[in-house]
């Protein structure tokens, strides 16, 4: 689906055009462009609705809006990759699957250090 | 009154569906208005009796009851799409905080082959910086025929580059479109980024897509559905002569095969249409065919109900 300025804004009741505006200049919401202005996805939606929440429910300062923008999408980013690896591993045959998972549950507990000093 | 339709019928949530029949007879007996005419709080009682048994004595509706589909009055719930829910998705990719983003410096070469966030070669070449440009996204709206046709189209990226888009034959509204190499420039030694094209197909008055299948309604005359006809039909390739038998009635649909869009059909249904004024003559046609006609459309109507 697709939707432009006027469409967000409807569906979005809480955001206002020269605001929606404002964080597609920002680079808080990324649409897609045509000749007819910006163009908007279901998940540039819900991040409308997520920057609404923070900015307006749990009351946001301005200047941290970006810093929380970014954690989340470095934890987005790290998520999707630890989800693609957790699938790459997924096709190995079961012994490899289970000395890698042994392995991770070492390193990460701390019982055994990467570089296995001693 | 109580939204849970458990608690309404008596009954535990893992009550059996006969138990649940059981109970909810029970209190119909006790409760139904007919039985107790005038009291009002007796027949809202009845109406949630039966309201909780519409919902939980169905057991695919029970199902999804249970499982949060619908709420007590079985109405959908509509659940708000967060962020996060596409953010693992890949659509979540166009956020990513770029290839700047994690500095690790204790990972080893695995690492950065597997997340590719310090391109450019093993430890020891920290200060080059390699990375693959941004994907830019963009959208088009297409006219039906030149999605069904296939077609180019020259657009200005955001970046004021000029790029010619392929549109490849039988499109579907929605789709994306990669065009490797036409995004960003690369940092560095990087490649270039894609361009992502998101095609909306536009509405046709006359030609209605199904898969590769194009469907037309053409209206016909009475004297053509009568005697048959020879009539022009438009496809998307243009007009093409089409036979129509004697005697065919509205809704009856024909194929021309190989009509559609990349080798699928396009399927005529005919509409017998009369004149806005019917004229003198028609109306004793019509007379004199009803003197002596027997032909009753409805029977297999009034067999049915």
């Amino acid at each position: 689906m697709s939707f432009d300025e006027r469409t967000v804004v409807g569906q979005v009741q809480r955001v206002s055009l020269k605001e929606l505006r404002i964080w597609v200049r920002e680079g808080w919401v990324r649409p897609a462009q045509s000749d007819r202005g910006p163009i908007f996805d279901e998940v540039d939606i819900a991040r409308v609705r997520l920057l609404c929440d923070l900015k307006k429910d749990m009351s946001l300062p301005k200047d941290a809006l970006p810093v929380v923008l970014t954690l989340l999408d470095h934890l987005h980013q790290t998520r999707r990759e630890l989800r693609a690896l957790t699938a790459a591993l997924d096709t190995q045959p079961e012994d490899v699957r289970r000395t890698v998972v042994t392995k991770f549950h070492d390193i990460h507990s701390g019982v055994n250090e990467p570089d296995g000093e001693g | 009154m109580t939204d849970d339709p458990y608690k309404v019928l008596g009954v535990n949530k893992t009550a059996s569906q006969d138990e649940i029949k059981k109970a909810y007879r029970k209190l119909a007996k006790k409760l139904h208005p007919d039985l107790h005419p005038g009291d009002a709080g007796k027949q809202a009682e009845f109406q949630a009796v039966t309201a909780a048994n519409d919902l939980v004595g169905d057991p695919e509706k029970r199902r999804r009851f249970d499982a949060g589909e619908i709420d007590a009055s079985g109405q959908e719930r509509q659940e708000r799409q967060y962020y996060h829910q596409y953010a693992d998705q890949g659509a979540g990719r166009r956020y990513d905080p770029g290839s700047d983003g994690g500095n690790f410096d204790d990972a080893s070469d695995l690492f950065s082959e597997l997340f590719g966030r310090r391109q450019g070669g093993g430890a020891g070449h920290h200060q080059e910086f390699h990375a693959r440009g941004q994907d830019i996204r963009y959208h088009i709206d297409v006219d039906f025929l030149d999605a069904a046709r296939g077609s180019k189209r020259s657009v200005t990226m955001p970046d004021g580059k000029g790029i010619e888009i392929t549109i490849p034959r039988g499109v579907k509204d929605g789709q994306s479109l990669r065009l490797r190499g036409k995004g960003g420039a690369g940092y560095g030694k990087g490649p270039a980024g894609d361009a992502l094209v998101t095609v909306s197909v536009r509405a046709h008055p006359v030609f209605v897509r199904d898969g590769n299948d194009i469907e037309v309604e053409l209206p016909i005359t009475f004297d053509e559905a009568v005697l048959g006809a020879k009539i022009e039909v438009p496809t998307i390739e243009g007009a093409v002569a089409m036979t129509i038998p004697k005697g065919v009635s509205s809704g009856h649909r024909m194929r021309l095969k190989g009509k559609g869009i990349a080798g699928g059909d396009q399927f005529v249904r005919l509409r017998i249409v009369l004149p806005e004024k019917i004229d003198k003559q028609m109306e004793e046609l019509a007379a004199g065919w009803r003197e002596h006609a027997s032909f009753d459309p409805r029977t297999e109507l009034r067999r049915n109900t």
